[in-house]
């Protein structure tokens, strides 16, 4: 390991003559950027938002809506720099979206006032200990990985975990490139259906009904 | 109906372009077919960002694995963490491609007294941060550069040899590529920077200071720019054990009572006092919560014959006195 470190290390070690100096300019982030932030910040939170806006009453469908909506709005941003926290905003937009699709629903719906209501409570408060959150966040990411079938779950082991490329893998297994694309398409296409499936009872501190009035009384 | 394409029929599509993207390093601003798919409906562009977080998320399994460092005297919650950690152990940090991800403004991350965060970082790199500390990161095209303003963090960082990894801790420098480390700026001045290394090779200096930059391997800890000159000692065990607050935990070995009471006073407003002198001096084991002082003052009691006393702004430990 020390090996590939060296040339490294041994290079160029004075090149940073001022990096003290702060970048001011156009914010535009780039793209894997952004995929990074939403996947380390909004899609962790998805099952409880997914969980809070079926408390509120909406349907399966209008919820996969709403969720789409926001990462929607989402990969519309030049940059995320500004969002201090992935679940308030994930909360906040998915509640303004479900807001807006029942005022626009209002010429046929009567009791859209109480579900606005219920709307209104919004439990986006992270839960107590970080730490255990990401111990959680861990266990998620093997639980999804474990889910998959035998073949799938080979092949995301080894790109995701081992962090083999494609070629590696392909090789590792036995199998053509190809072959470990189509898997990796079909183990996504599962791990997605996972995600918005997810309820609340996976995720045990953040998602019980009962906190969603004590936790808001934190701090 | 059937002509509009439901949420979930379109994430099942976005999902095959994400892995195309993935596998094949698709430019998505510039693949002609793929930008064709987007223009096809709004919501595409939502779903595919989606598919695409889902691997970046599932990526963070390999930084968070790497991070949960196995602390033997926790039993693991799930039997096949360990298998997790085993497999990516043998690798380096999470490997970014060579695509410049970067920030143009730092970043500032701060964490209150007891409070413990893990904050993945946009290169790949994790950041643990320990109870009261601020530091920025400022991600910039050839370099990342970390300034630790006051407390302690871990660094697990992503190897990317085109942008070294600097962590400034007043004058000193921690330098690394694809390693794991953590620096500690002391509470008191002339405490010096502790820096404790577990995976890989930093390189350390002090700014203004002519003297030879020194490399501290996996399993070696350096205290710089303090009152004494700096040795590079190596003891893995302690260092893992320095670092359980990544747990959430502080693990004591033979500590003083009065080494443990400034431990967890670094994490709580009730502060542990320590009331006789040849009390503070007794030694102690065992695992506890930061947050949980009260337990350690219970434990104390239990073991060594002390009485506890504890109001809302302190716990104060004395030695039971026999009349």
């Amino acid at each position: 390991m020390p090996g590939d470190l060296l040339p490294v290390l041994s290079g160029d070690r004075n090149l940073d003559p001022a990096w003290i100096v702060i970048v001011e300019g156009p914010l535009k982030q780039s793209r894997a950027e952004i995929v990074a932030f939403v996947g380390g910040q909004i899609l962790p939170h998805e099952a409880d938002v997914r969980a809070w806006l079926r408390r509120s009453g909406s349907s399966a469908a209008d919820i996969d809506d709403v969720v789409q909506e926001t990462y929607c709005r989402l990969a519309g941003l030049d940059s995320v720099a500004h969002i201090t926290s992935g679940r308030a905003y994930f909360f906040r937009t998915a509640r303004n979206i479900a807001i807006e699709k029942i005022r626009r629903a209002r010429i046929v719906r009567i009791d859209c006032v109480t579900e606005i209501d219920a709307l209104n409570v919004v439990d986006d408060e992270p839960s107590p200990e970080r730490v255990v959150a990401g111990r959680r966040e861990l266990g998620r990411v093997q639980q999804l990985i474990e889910g998959l079938p035998e073949r799938c779950r080979q092949i995301f082991t080894l790109r995701r975990i081992h962090g083999l490329s494609q070629k590696e893998t392909a090789l590792r297994l036995g199998v053509t490139e190809n072959v470990v694309e189509m898997q990796s398409a079909r183990g996504l296409r599962l791990i997605l259906r996972a995600l918005s499936e997810a309820t609340a009872q996976d995720r045990p501190v953040v998602g019980k009904a009962h906190e969603l009035h004590s936790v808001r009384k934190r701090d | 109906m059937n002509s509009i394409p439901s949420a979930s029929e379109i994430d099942e599509e976005a999902a095959d372009w994400a892995a195309r993207v993935d596998a094949r390093g698709l430019d998505v601003d510039h693949d002609p077919e793929l930008r064709a798919w987007l223009k096809g409906d709004a919501r595409r562009a939502g779903a595919l960002l989606r598919a695409q977080a889902a691997i970046s998320f599932l990526d963070r399994g390999r930084a968070l694995a790497g991070a949960a460092p196995p602390v033997e005297a926790v039993p693991a919650e799930r039997p096949s963490r360990r298998a997790l950690i085993a497999g990516a152990g043998g690798m380096a940090a999470a490997l970014v491609g060579g695509v410049g991800l970067w920030r143009a403004r730092p970043q500032r991350l701060e964490t209150r007294l007891g409070e413990i965060r893990r904050v993945p970082l946009a290169d790949g790199s994790l950041v643990a941060i320990n109870t009261k500390t601020a530091l920025d990161v400022a991600m910039k095209p050839r370099s990342r550069r970390i300034v630790l303003k006051e407390g302690e963090a871990w660094f697990q960082v992503a190897k990317d040899p085109e942008r070294p990894f600097v962590v400034a801790a007043g004058p000193v420098r921690v330098r690394a590529v694809g390693t794991a480390f953590s620096v500690r700026r002391g509470d008191e001045a002339g405490a010096g920077v502790d820096v404790m290394v577990t995976e890989g090779v930093v390189e350390t200096w002090v700014e203004g200071d002519p003297s030879p930059r020194r490399r501290v391997a996996a399993g070696g800890r350096i205290v710089l720019a303090s009152a004494v000159s700096p040795t590079v000692a190596q003891s893995p065990s302690e260092i893992e054990r320095s670092l359980a607050w990544r747990n959430g935990e502080i693990a004591l070995d033979g500590e003083s009572l009065e080494q443990a009471a400034r431990l967890f006073n670094r994490y709580n407003s009730r502060q542990i006092v320590i009331e006789d002198p040849e009390l503070a001096r007794e030694r102690f084991v065992g695992l506890f919560q930061t947050n949980e002082p009260e337990s350690f003052a219970a434990a104390v009691a239990a073991t060594l014959g002390a009485v506890v006393a504890d109001d809302a702004g302190s716990i104060r430990i004395s030695r039971a006195h026999i009349s």
